[in-house]
């Protein structure tokens, strides 16, 4: 009797040890799976900041080498991120539209959506606008780069600049100004309650943009 | 001589400056009616990023005068219609005409991709406008002359 119950407890503490080793090894089949492939990272919104249920849109096409496009980044979309952006009202999108006629835009736009793929667009967009005439002249982005990522990062953005998400995001991008009849930059498109005006660049300043922003929030 | 069918055909001869001048006046006021009312019904603030893109004037004139020109070109029109002070209303539109003119053409020459404003929001500057802007250039400066040469034949 004594034997038959001590031969159940074995079998059943080797069900048991089975069960825990074959847990085990689904979990860290699971953890390489996630480390070989990770979440996909929604560059659309990586490039964006806001809520999306915000009352109005800002769409921007921007090329990073475009001194007017720094000149609205510099002058208009910081002041807008802070007066209007954090508080819920405006939803700020940004697309990239490197024109043929600036050298270095085209990988610009890469190293800005590889970043954005490790969650660091602000931080490279920034850099890219504040050091614009730096490495527009010599086309060494990384150089631009290097204060606002670590070499580890530098690292895994470099490895992302020809991965398909980061041509396809721009190529995406590229698709909608094409769509919409664009040449330039920066083209701006300001939408509320489902209307979309497209405003002249050269003539929005903060103050304007603000007046008309505060205008459609009362509408 | 069969005088009366001569006088009917000469007099509607000396008429013609006359039809030609109320022609002229009704077009040039149904152009700026037509561009007051259109920048009106939108808010001034779009006409105000198409001033400001032309990179002429101070953001606090630009303001003002986003305001203040719709009104100004809509009773400025609606007086060309009517025809009272034809001379000093058709100089003003003409004298407008030329401003406008100006400038557009040194925001052509310096390059400037933008909206021309003209008749409301999103019209680009571009060859057509100039020729329609020269066009009706013309047509105001005829209609002042016009008007100054009726007055002086009445007188």
């Amino acid at each position: 009797m004594r034997r038959k119950s001590s031969r159940w407890i074995a079998g059943l503490a080797v069900a048991c040890a089975a069960m825990l080793i074959a847990f085990a090894g689904s979990l860290s089949a699971a953890k390489n799976a996630a480390q070989a492939k990770p979440a996909r990272v929604d560059l659309a919104a990586e490039k964006s900041l806001g809520t999306r249920s915000a009352p109005v849109t800002l769409d921007v096409y921007s090329d990073f080498q475009c001194p007017s496009c720094r000149l609205f980044f510099m002058t208009a979309t910081t002041p807008l991120m802070n007066d209007y952006v954090a508080s819920g009202k405006v939803y700020l999108v940004h697309h990239d539209f490197p024109l043929p006629m600036h050298a270095h835009s085209a990988e610009a736009a890469k190293w800005a959506n590889a970043a954005a793929e490790i969650g660091k667009f602000r931080e490279v967009e920034t850099a890219l606008y504040t050091k614009q005439d730096t490495w527009g002249a010599t086309g060494k982005i990384d150089d631009a780069l290097d204060n606002v990522l670590t070499p580890a990062e530098m690292k895994r953005v470099r490895g992302l600049l020809d991965s398909p998400e980061v041509t396809a995001s721009i190529q995406h991008d590229e698709d909608l100004a094409k769509a919409k009849g664009l040449s330039g930059t920066p083209s701006i498109f300001i939408t509320h309650k489902g209307q979309t005006v497209q405003i002249p660049a050269q003539g929005a300043t903060y103050a304007l943009v603000k007046q008309y922003i505060d205008y459609l929030l009362t509408q | 001589m069969d005088t009366a069918s001569t006088i009917p055909v000469t007099a509607a001869r000396a008429n013609w400056p006359r039809w030609l001048l109320l022609a002229g006046r009704l077009i040039l006021g149904g152009v700026f009616i037509y561009a007051g009312y259109a920048k009106l019904r939108e808010p001034w603030m779009l006409f105000a990023f198409s001033i400001n893109s032309y990179q002429i004037l101070p953001e606090a004139i630009v303001s003002i005068l986003a305001r203040t020109l719709p009104w100004f070109e809509l009773l400025l029109g609606i007086v060309l219609v009517s025809g009272v002070a034809l001379r000093w209303t058709a100089t003003a539109a003409s004298g407008l005409f030329i401003l406008f003119s100006a400038a557009m053409l040194r925001a052509y020459v310096k390059n400037l991709s933008i909206d021309c404003g003209c008749f409301g929001y999103g019209e680009k500057l571009g060859p057509l406008r100039f020729t329609f802007e020269g066009a009706l250039l013309a047509l105001a400066l005829g209609v002042t002359i016009g008007a100054f040469l009726m007055h002086r034949r009445r007188t």
